[in-house]
């Protein structure tokens, strides 16, 4: 596929991490780390994939759904970088009375899916690659589902329907971080080689480290438009992505930031403004994000 | 009834190329005249139907007209947190046409058989609950459930007891409909399948008014009020559990409207025991007939004496 090349919105990761870290510390939240292992493949499509010209309900855009609600902070932050959301949305999350929720949630402009109830939001985004199809719009639908949320029935469902109905506008994209709420993948219920489940459903799949943008354009790059077959990406991610102490520590699931860990989480992740060439400066100077 | 279905299935498909129909591989030789003159409208979604909600949901939010078809059993309890968070939440304007609703798969045993989907749908905010009795209030339905801006439940039961009505009509949702006018203490309100067994019992009960209500969500409180005003007993026969459907919805109106007494009758709070025909299991969950009369008259001897 090529990228459509009238977008380039500037997203940098650590920055995004950082928003996350802001909204989580602001409204004492858990899913900080599953909102992590997605940061790099949010920060790729929106940078170079997503058409949204530039407003987030734009008829005609490419719907981006997040499957696996629960990493919502991290379209969150996405969403402030292109300036969707401000910095009151950030601080005041999960104040009352505010909008954003701890899961997708479809009345937020720019979410697609109210998801988080997991195996929901794949269905409803073939649903959308469906009528893209019917209506011969050209649209892409790209999916993110959680590899715990590929317990779920329903999106085997939504699997084998899409293969079926040939919805190759379909971009499927799974954050393999390895775990899920009660334990490792393989602990709870061991899903086995994915890439090679989705390519028995028909899939034309990569796998790819789900942390190396580059590789991760790449192999969006690779995949053939109009081929009649869905596409897959296996993205291997590690949960809590770029934090000594959540990485791969599944507790990072339920824990809340305190002061202590909020310091030395943004201590592993120093802003370098010249590595996001055009990259937002960050709005808030890090005494207001730790109040 | 069914062939007033796949009908207007046709109709509005063909008036507007946006109606799609999918079904979860549910509706043999149902659809073959659909899928003839309206291919293209036209998705079997496999048996897989927490997906083909999802999936409807998707095309609404696109702009189409999904119809989704299923067994009353799966569309809408199967899937009902699809239709809660996917379609109601968002208010898509989705048809679900529930088939077979009650006891009809009465062989086919409880998995087939769906007496707690009203009780169900109620409680979901934005959704309309059609409920017709014969061909003729299924047209209506239909034309109503399309014209509708939001998700509706459509419930098919049994389809082969005949009409009610001697002519077209249409349908303002909430509405009730008069089959029998009545000054008695008597009044009964019936829904689908339980319509022609009321007109039937009310035989017995001189002067008794019989009303069908198709639209059991929203049910007009104005009418069911001027009803309760009107007698001093309602009888409500559904073929649905007497928790939480329409003899709980007329309960809970004239409670806080018009305090009326209400004798509810439908399935006990229970499962079939039995296998059989469906004439069987009516008798089983004593919806026959004979067994109505029998349960009104009942109720009527427990009742503090009616104020002549």
């Amino acid at each position: 596929m090529t990228p459509p090349a009238e977008i380039t919105a500037p997203l940098d990761a650590t920055l995004l991490r950082r928003s996350v870290l802001r909204m989580a510390h602001a409204g004492s939240t858990v899913h900080i780390a599953c909102a992590f292992s997605i940061v790099e493949i949010l920060a790729v499509l929106y940078r170079g994939w997503l058409r949204h010209n530039p407003l987030p309900q734009a008829p005609g855009r490419d719907y981006l759904v997040l499957s696996k609600g629960h990493g919502v902070m991290a379209q969150y932050a996405c969403m402030y970088a292109l300036g969707w959301l401000g910095d009151e949305d950030l601080d005041r999350y999960f104040a009352d009375g505010t909008r954003l929720k701890g899961l997708s949630d479809a009345h937020v402009p720019g979410l697609e899916v109210t998801s988080g109830s997991l195996g929901h939001g794949l269905s409803v985004g073939v649903g959308l690659a469906l009528a893209a199809k019917r209506q011969d719009t050209g649209q892409r639908c790209y999916a993110v589902v959680g590899d715990g949320e590929m317990n779920e029935g329903s999106i085997w469902e939504a699997l084998m329907f899409a293969a079926h109905q040939r919805l190759d506008n379909l971009v499927l994209i799974v954050d393999a971080n390895g775990f899920q709420a009660m334990g490792s993948t393989a602990e709870v219920l061991d899903m086995g080689d994915l890439a090679a489940k989705l390519r028995a459903f028909g899939y034309d799949t990569r796998d790819v480290d789900g942390h190396d943008e580059l590789a991760l354009d790449a192999a969006l790059g690779t995949l053939r438009d109009q081929d009649g077959r869905p596409k897959a990406l296996v993205a291997h991610t590690v949960k809590g992505k770029g934090l000594s102490f959540m990485e791969h520590n599944n507790q990072w699931h339920y824990t809340r930031l305190d002061a202590t860990t909020l310091a030395q989480a943004l201590g592993e992740l120093p802003i370098q403004l010249e590595s996001a060439p055009g990259a937002r400066a960050p709005a808030e100077p890090e005494e207001d994000i730790q109040s | 009834m069914r062939t007033a279905f796949s009908q207007s299935l046709i109709r509005l498909a063909q008036a507007d190329p946006n109606v799609v129909l999918l079904t979860g591989d549910h509706g043999y030789a149902l659809f073959d005249e659909f899928r003839r003159v309206c291919a293209q409208q036209y998705v079997n979604a496999g048996i897989a139907e927490q997906n083909m909600v999802g999936v409807a949901a998707g095309l609404a939010k696109a702009g189409l007209r999904p119809i989704v078809y299923g067994l009353s059993a799966f569309v809408p309890i199967r899937v009902l947190e699809q239709i809660k968070i996917d379609v109601c939440y968002e208010q898509l304007p989705v048809i679900f046409a529930g088939d077979g609703a009650g006891v009809v798969y009465s062989a086919l045993g409880s998995s087939h058989q769906s007496t707690e989907d009203v009780a169900a749908l109620r409680a979901l905010p934005s959704i309309q609950i059609l409920s017709p009795a014969d061909a003729y209030e299924l047209k209506a339905c239909m034309t109503l459930a399309y014209e509708t801006a939001g998700p509706v439940y459509l419930r098919m039961g049994k389809a082969d007891l005949g009409d009610v009505h001697d002519r077209p009509l249409t349908l303002r949702a909430g509405e009730v409909l008069n089959l029998r006018a009545g000054q008695g203490p008597l009044a009964f309100l019936a829904t689908g399948s339980m319509v022609k067994t009321a007109l039937k019992v009310a035989d017995d009960f001189p002067g008794a008014a019989v009303w069908s209500v198709p639209s059991i969500k929203p049910l007009s409180e104005a009418a069911v009020a001027s009803v309760a005003r009107a007698h001093q007993v309602l009888v409500v026969v559904e073929e649905h559990s007497v928790l939480g459907g329409l003899g709980a919805a007329v309960a809970e109106i004239v409670s806080t409207h018009a305090p009326t007494y209400v004798c509810r009758i439908g399935i006990q709070d229970r499962f079939s025991e039995f296998c059989g025909s469906y004439s069987y299991l009516m008798q089983e969950h004593r919806l026959t007939a004979d067994d109505v009369q029998a349960q009104v008259e009942a109720f009527l001897g427990r009742l503090t004496p009616v104020s002549s």
